[in-house]
């Protein structure tokens, strides 16, 4: 198997950075974990120490308060030298306070993406591209058939999707996962003037995003009550068959994710509408990210890991994939 | 002249539609838009088939074809293409996505029907990759998405051959019923709607050697259910055979499946025992393997033997004869029965079997349900499925599933077993793991004994799906072996010998009842245990 050491190792447990005595993104309670940001299937709760951005530690706490591990907030760009090895993060652009992971030691330096994508939104820092030998990245859409329509046209299908909805007496319901997209879209919502109810779980992170500047001064948790007339419900796709989105009775379903581009979605979620937006980048910007990170090699994980790299391979770059198994992440995972 | 790119277009946007009458609503508007010169087309591919029903012709091109030509237009690899397909869950609409936004494409509905009757027309596959390729090379996203979508046949937009059926009496102010009727009788959704335009419906004559749609019953789990409704309804035994209908002029047999394809070569011997017969006629009825020496059908295993095989050696009709049993008569001496009632059509049936040699079925009658407990029992004991109820007033509704024919089956037996294999689905459960072969436990370990479509909730095979594709051991093209955890209760029909599984037994019709998270795969039935269950039900003989 691939292995991005010796800056990043692959152990059975994850990858671990030697120098910082560091998994990066364990899957289980580690005595020290740096975290690229705070979804779930990547921050999982129970760590001894976390190293992260102030903003991806201030969430980890939100959704895990009885943590009480000790942390080690690192701004973007901030260095942490330590046994011979430099390491910062960079901002990853994938949601508030995700970070790519930078580390260099003498001639080597490598840089691990976590979740990424080029796009900018409203809610988190753009990604950058520091250059570096060895490029570890995550390849959820890493086939050609992914190629996600300009950011613009898909804010404009949202916001006419919702138009439309509310001036046929219809609920605008957006699934989008709590943790990300569901700010940046009721921010979106709310540039547009349209007031927002948001998802407990979406609800509670709130108080993150004013503290990073996202003010969502149009929006108000469901738990004061179901979406009233002129108003759009955000809430996760794992509630679209739930009782409290089939109670409505007049909806219209926009469901939003990367996985949209598949037809079967609709069914899958009852959506009446499917946008493409993602927080994951896709086919043409991975390729992109290659361009601009000019790594000597490149090994992928998630997704479609085994023909990205293989693509990667047939283009005169050298890649491996971490992870062998060529599946789609759950578009049923909360946070995909 | 209008683009298949509108056709596309609207296909796109029927899909996008929840409600049937904006899904009708929109097919309407194209229908009505369209010249008359490409209006049969239009009609048949927003149906989706290029072809009327009535006609024989297959596109048949292999998915393999398809892949080459969509690796060649793309420019990506085919391994690529395919991965790209799996992960959207349709060729059709992976390479809609590959192809350039710009392309312009630019096809007239002609040059489409052109291109599948093409196809049609050709026997190479390469000559087929060659036509595909080409037809792929100029056109749009939209059109490459819906070619290939009617290409490997089934559009997916929630809106079937009915809904054009609806669009066309909509889009030419007619009656719905005027409209199915003409469908019927003119097997093909093209003309239909060409006369609709015309206002000819009526002068639409129903034709014989064109196959027509079969009427279909709904079931029903107890005798108790139809209760009230008995004295309506004539009780036949249901044949374990292969449903037909029997077209027949002069000399000329035709028998057609209930996919519409003419099997007549299959079954040389009904086909001759019908020649036989006097004036014409088209019969509904079932192809059973016969035992002569009892009068009677013997099980539908013995038939599989004599099916998919296009002629038939003289030493297998010798050793597993057929034929064909009648139950309805839909046309006679020229005159269409279809909208008369059961019983007038039943006694035309009669009137045509006199002493002819013509096997129809026996017709009883239950006034308690207790009564068809009785006659359930005594079709059992023939060896039959169960028994067929009839409403005595109903009319032919070809093509329909409806409640005036119902079907009564028991299942035999259940057994539980554990997944071992899973596939995706087609149609509504694309995209789903709901196809699953399943095991029992012998000495060696597991051995699959049977493979079903999953009769689970979709919120059940939702999960399931997850739950497979983490538990994925293997992947053979688009099957994937998984961990043997998921065990399940399977119900069947009958239990035979048979080589296809590695258990040695096949079942009919195996449905999965429910799952059974309180068993283990150590708890699930025993090969030893299907033995008996095979020795007790069939008496050893089969």
């Amino acid at each position: 198997m691939a292995s991005p050491a010796p800056l990043l190792d692959s152990r059975p447990e994850g990858l671990f950075a030697p120098a910082f005595g560091a998994f990066v993104d364990p899957a289980a309670p580690a005595a020290r974990a740096i975290l690229t940001h705070a979804h779930a299937d990547h921050a999982v709760a129970g760590h001894g120490e976390v190293w992260a951005t102030p903003e991806t530690l201030a969430l980890y706490r939100r959704r895990n308060p009885e943590w009480s591990g000790a942390s080690r907030p690192l701004a973007y760009g901030e260095e942490v030298a330590q046994n011979g090895a430099r390491l910062r993060l960079v901002p990853a652009g994938h949601v508030l306070g995700s970070a790519q992971v930078w580390i260099g030691a003498e001639e080597e330096s490598l840089l691990y993406t976590g979740d990424f994508k080029l796009r900018t939104g409203r809610t988190c820092a753009p990604a950058e591209a520091p250059a570096a030998g060895t490029l570890v990245m995550e390849t959820t859409f890493g086939l050609p058939v992914f190629v996600f329509p300009p950011r613009e046209v898909l804010e404009r299908r949202i916001l006419d999707a919702c138009r439309d909805a509310l001036a046929s007496g219809e609920t605008p319901v957006l699934l989008a996962y709590a943790l990300g997209k569901a700010q940046e879209v009721a921010a979106l919502l709310t540039e547009a003037g349209i007031p927002t109810v948001l998802h407990g779980a979406a609800w509670k992170l709130l108080p993150e995003y004013a503290a990073a500047g996202v003010a969502l001064p149009l929006s108000r948790p469901y738990e004061s009550g179901p979406a009233k007339e002129g108003e759009a419900l955000v809430t996760p796709p794992s509630t679209a068959r739930s009782p409290m989105v089939r109670a409505i009775r007049r909806r219209r379903v926009i469901y939003l994710s990367g996985w949209a581009l598949r037809e079967a979605s609709r069914l899958e979620f009852e959506a009446d509408v499917l946008v493409p937006m993602s927080d994951h980048a896709d086919f043409p910007d991975l390729r992109r990210h290659v361009a601009s990170v000019a790594p000597r090699r490149v090994v992928t994980l998630h997704g479609f890991a085994r023909d990205f790299a293989r693509i990667l391979g047939a283009g005169g770059v050298p890649a491996e994939a971490l992870t062998g198994r060529e599946e789609r992440p759950q578009p049923e995972a909360e946070e995909p | 002249m209008t683009g298949y790119r509108e056709l596309a277009e609207t296909l796109e946007e029927v899909a996008a539609l929840r409600g049937r009458l904006d899904k009708v609503e929109r097919l309407a508007g194209i229908l009505g838009r369209v010249g008359a010169e490409e209006l049969p087309a239009a009609a048949r591919l927003l149906s989706g088939s290029p072809f009327a029903e009535h006609e024989e012709a297959v596109t048949s091109v292999g998915y393999a074809t398809i892949l080459r030509a969509a690796s060649a237009v793309t420019g990506w690899d085919e391994e690529t293409v395919r991965a790209c397909a799996i992960a959207i869950g349709d060729l059709g609409e992976a390479v809609g996505l590959l192809r350039p936004a710009q392309a312009a494409g630019g096809m007239t509905i002609a040059e489409a029907e052109a291109f599948f009757r093409g196809l049609a027309g050709r026997r190479k596959p390469a000559e087929k990759r060659e036509a595909v390729e080409a037809m792929l090379g100029r056109s749009s996203a939209v059109e490459a998405k819906y070619l290939l979508k009617t290409l490997s046949g089934g559009l997916r937009i929630g809106a079937d051959v009915t809904t054009v059926e609806e669009a066309i009496a909509q889009a030419f102010g007619r009656d719905r019923e005027a409209v199915a009727r003409a469908r019927r009788d003119s097997g093909d959704v093209g003309e239909t709607a060409a006369a609709a335009r015309a206002d000819r419906l009526g002068e639409i004559r129903f034709r014989l050697f064109h196959p027509i749609g079969f009427m279909l019953a709904s079931p029903i789990e107890s005798a108790e259910e139809v209760a009230g409704e008995l004295p309506d309804f004539a009780v036949e035994d249901k044949f374990d055979g292969i449903r037909a209908h029997a077209h027949k002029d002069g000399q000329r047999v035709a028998l057609f499946s209930r996919t519409l394809d003419e099997v007549t070569p299959q079954f040389p011997e009904i086909a001759r025992a019908l020649a036989g017969l006097e004036g014409s006629f088209v019969l509904d009825g079932e192809i059973v393997a016969w035992r002569e020496d009892e009068r009677r059908p013997a099980s539908f295993f013995r038939l599989q033997r004599r099916l998919g095989r296009k002629a038939p050696e003289a030493s297998l009709l010798e050793e597993i004869p057929t034929a064909f049993v009648a139950y309805d008569c839909l046309v006679r001496g020229g005159r269409p029965l279809f909208e008369e009632s059961w019983e007038t059509r039943r006694q035309e049936l009669d009137a045509a079997a006199a002493g002819s040699g013509l096997l129809v079925s026996e017709v009883f009658r239950a006034a308690t349900p207790e009564e068809l407990e009785t006659l359930f029992a005594a079709a059992r004991a023939r060896g039959n499925e169960g028994l067929m109820l009839k409403r005595r007033d109903s009319a032919y509704q070809a093509g329909k599933r409806g409640r005036a024919w119902r079907k009564w089956k028991k299942a035999l037996a259940s057994i539980d077993v554990v997944v071992t294999a899973v596939e995706q689905g087609h149609g509504k459960r694309a995209g789903m793991l709901s196809d699953y072969t399943f095991a029992v436990r012998a000495e060696e370990g597991l051995v699959n004994i049977g493979k079903a479509y999953s009769g689970l909730s979709d919120e059940e095979i939702r999960r399931l799906s997850t739950r497979f594709r983490k538990s994925t051991i293997a992947r053979y093209g688009p099957v994937r072996a998984v961990t043997p955890e998921i065990v399940i209760e399977v119900s069947f029909d009958s239990i035979q010998k048979s080589a296809r599984h590695k258990s040695g037994f096949a079942l009919r019709f195996p449905r999965i009842v429910r799952l059974r998270p309180d068993r283990s795969p150590a708890d699930i039935t025993s090969l030893d245990e299907v033995r008996e269950l095979y020795e007790r039900l069939t008496g050893g003989s089969g």
